[in-house]
């Protein structure tokens, strides 16, 4: 659905995107990495057509991007960080004239507009101005405007910023639902749970490259990791420091995670030895990171040292 | 697409209480005050001149004099007694007296004796006096001319023989007759007439402030970003600013019309009356209101903040009002501001409607301005265009 190859962005001397490359499935929700400044803004403009790229090749929906933005555009929506709407106006006024700025059929506009609505919970609030809505509804107004065209593919710029927990499971639960609408979505964000939460796929990108990308399962789960990540059943902290302090290369993760710094057969078995010694169940071991936020500040710091 | 780009624009000025008072209301009260303080300023049977006499010769001569100048409704006679003190503790700007003797000039060639003392209050301009002493001289010079008059009279009557005298008459009205161009015989301009023009061309351009307010909002919050994602081309955005505010200033100068037609006569001053084509007030109007929607384009896509939208509109509007001749009429100004003034639109814009409301003007009277607007207008807004894209280029 999306296609990259080789995408160099040049600002200047500064190089923003450094031959990256990257592919993207229909119905996939991808998840896009990276510390302030590492490129996914770029990127994400360039996919919108906002920004012109350097050299390289973009396709979306197997045709040029610079070649076909107008009719790529409309079969696309971007959801940016900021609340991109009129606060003086209401609710459906926003929706009227978003959908009516895109040439949308009126039959059409109006049942884009009710999937909008319904999806992003807005009916009660249609004839209020967006000015006295909460954060969390303007946000999902920002989302229920995205939808207006029935796009194929959204991005998602940091779309729950500055929101209450409750208001961002919500609008989780919203994005995972277009995966049922077979929608694509591309998801930047600085919450690693949320990712781990909503994404299939994910690419951490660092310094205008992409460092790492794979399926969540493959970011976690990964063999030539030199951690090792035992999976516990529920143990009291107090009694997993004790354990902790007896080996020096393992560490708590939570109540239900240690963390071996060694990956030798002769450290997993004596950590085995140790944990069974102690009378904690374990559930299962694996080679890899706990959390994806562990393994971006692994791979980014590196990337950072390297520099 | 550019249906929902008009309703949008619309609904947010609507919705703008500052707005809708700097575009309405301002300009309504601007009206209302500037032409009830204009109102006698240009009103001749209002009087001018503030003044008292003492008179200390109290003969038929100086009775006369006084009553010529009583005539005089340029000037109005305050009652002070003869040990008086300075004009302005007497509350007037001219205290004249008339010395002992004064009869005498009339019949005696040397009249250094018997010269009228004039007493000016200390803020009096030149100008001011000079009018003062001229309507002295006018009266003292009709009394004299009656003396004489009557003497050729009474000489008549001595010597019966003698030809009748012509009678030498020393009258303003039977000397002169003044007529105000393109307007009927007898027919004055009023202070409304003279004024609401120029408060029109400002209280149009005031478009500027809450149009550049609402095109930086929707560039800080990436709405403009979010509509180029829909595919919303640049004409399509400036022209979805345009013709909503074209509507609006239309709407702006019908009002401000109203209000000298109706609100300004219940206040005491004469009523607006428009006396050209309607064609070449809506020509104009157009013409002056794409001129300032240009600019208002231009100053928002060249500044970075709301607050600097305000200001720098705020203070171009003032600039180009003073240079242009709303707050003060090129008639008083100087040679070099006079041709200074060509520069601003709003003198432009203030000339057409002019021509309509006091010359009577027919729209080819004001293509000339209607031209110059227009090519300022479309000139702004490429100007605009060229700065947004470079913009957009920029941060791309």
């Amino acid at each position: 659905m999306i296609k990259i190859t080789n995408l160099l962005k040049r600002y200047g001397d500064k190089v923003a995107l450094n031959h990256l490359s990257l592919e993207i499935g229909p119905g996939t929700i991808f998840g896009l990495l990276g510390p302030n400044g590492a490129g996914k803004t770029t990127l994400i403009s360039i996919l919108n057509g906002l920004t012109q790229y350097t050299e390289g090749e973009v396709s979306v929906f197997g045709m040029p991007l610079d070649k076909n933005l107008v009719a790529i555009r409309k079969r696309c929506a971007l959801i940016p960080q900021t609340l991109a709407f009129y606060e003086n106006l209401t609710v459906i006024e926003n929706l009227n004239f978003f959908g009516g700025i895109q040439n949308i059929e009126k039959a059409q506009l109006k049942k884009n507009i009710s999937y909008a609505v319904e999806t992003n919970r807005l009916s009660s609030m249609l004839h209020q101005r967006a000015s006295t809505l909460s954060g969390g509804q303007k946000r999902r107004l920002n989302i229920a405007i995205g939808l207006l065209n029935d796009p194929d593919i959204l991005f998602f710029d940091e779309p729950t910023v500055g929101i209450d927990p409750e208001s961002r499971n919500e609008i989780l639960e919203t994005i995972l639902s277009f995966k049922k609408a077979n929608k694509t979505v591309v998801y930047t964000s600085h919450y690693m749970p949320e990712i781990e939460k909503i994404c299939d796929e994910v690419a951490i990108i660092n310094a205008g490259e992409i460092i790492k990308s794979g399926t969540m399962e493959q970011m976690l789960n990964n063999a030539s990791a030199s951690q090792v990540i035992f999976e516990i059943y529920e143990t009291p902290l107090e009694t997993l420091e004790m354990l902790s302090a007896q080996g020096s290369a393992l560490s708590v993760v939570d109540s239900m995670h240690l963390l071996l710094d060694e990956k030798s057969s002769q450290a997993v078995a004596k950590t085995l030895d140790l944990l069974e010694n102690a009378g904690i169940m374990v559930k299962n071991v694996r080679y890899g990171t706990t959390t994806l936020e562990s393994l971006f500040i692994n791979l980014t710091s590196k990337g950072r040292r390297d520099v | 697409m550019f249906k929902a780009m008009l309703i949008k624009e619309f609904l947010l000025v609507s919705r703008d209480k500052h707005a809708l008072a700097a575009l309405f209301i301002m300009p309504a009260v601007f009206i209302l005050i500037m032409s009830l303080a204009l109102k006698d300023v240009f009103n001749e049977d209002k009087a001018l001149i503030e003044y008292a006499v003492v008179d200390k010769d109290n003969s038929l001569e100086s009775f006369s004099v006084m009553k010529k100048l009583r005539l005089n409704k340029m000037m109005h006679e305050h009652n002070i007694s003869d040990d008086f003190k300075r004009p302005k503790e007497e509350g007037v700007q001219f205290i004249v007296v008339i010395p002992k003797g004064f009869k005498n000039q009339f019949s005696q060639a040397d009249a250094n004796n018997s010269a009228l003392n004039i007493e000016v209050a200390a803020d009096i301009g030149q100008n001011h006096l000079m009018l003062f002493k001229t309507q002295i001289l006018s009266a003292v010079m009709q009394v004299r001319l009656d003396a004489i008059n009557l003497a050729q009279e009474m000489q008549r009557h001595r010597d019966k023989n003698a030809p009748k005298a012509q009678k030498i008459e020393f009258d303003e009205k039977k000397m002169m007759k003044v007529h105000y161009a393109a307007l009927e015989a007898g027919e004055k301009p009023t202070s409304t007439q003279q004024s609401v023009p120029s408060w029109i061309v400002f209280g149009l351009f005031f478009v500027i402030i809450p149009m550049s307010t609402i095109f930086i909002s929707e560039r800080k919050q990436n709405t403009l970003m979010r509509l180029s994602t829909m595919n919303v081309t640049l004409p399509v955005l400036f022209g979805g600013k345009i013709i909503p505010y074209m509507l609006i200033n239309q709407l702006q100068v019908w009002v401000m019309i109203a209000v000298g037609m109706f609100i300004v006569p219940l206040f005491g001053a004469a009523p607006l009356t428009i006396g050209g084509d309607i064609s070449a007030l809506v020509a104009i109007s157009l013409a002056l209101s794409l001129s300032a929607i240009g600019l208002s384009i231009l100053i928002a896509v060249s500044v970075d903040s709301v607050e600097q939208a305000t200001t720098i509109g705020g203070i171009i509007n003032i600039l180009l009002g003073a240079i242009g001749g709303v707050m003060v009429p090129k008639f008083v100004m100087p040679d070099f501001m006079r041709e200074f003034a060509n520069v601003s639109p709003m003198s432009w814009g203030l000339e057409g409607f002019l021509d309509v409301f006091l010359r009577r003007g027919t729209l080819s009277d004001v293509l000339y301005e209607v031209f110059g607007l227009v090519m300022f207008g479309l000139v702004s807004l490429l100007i605009a265009a060229i700065i947004f894209k470079y913009k957009i280029r920029r941060v791309a």
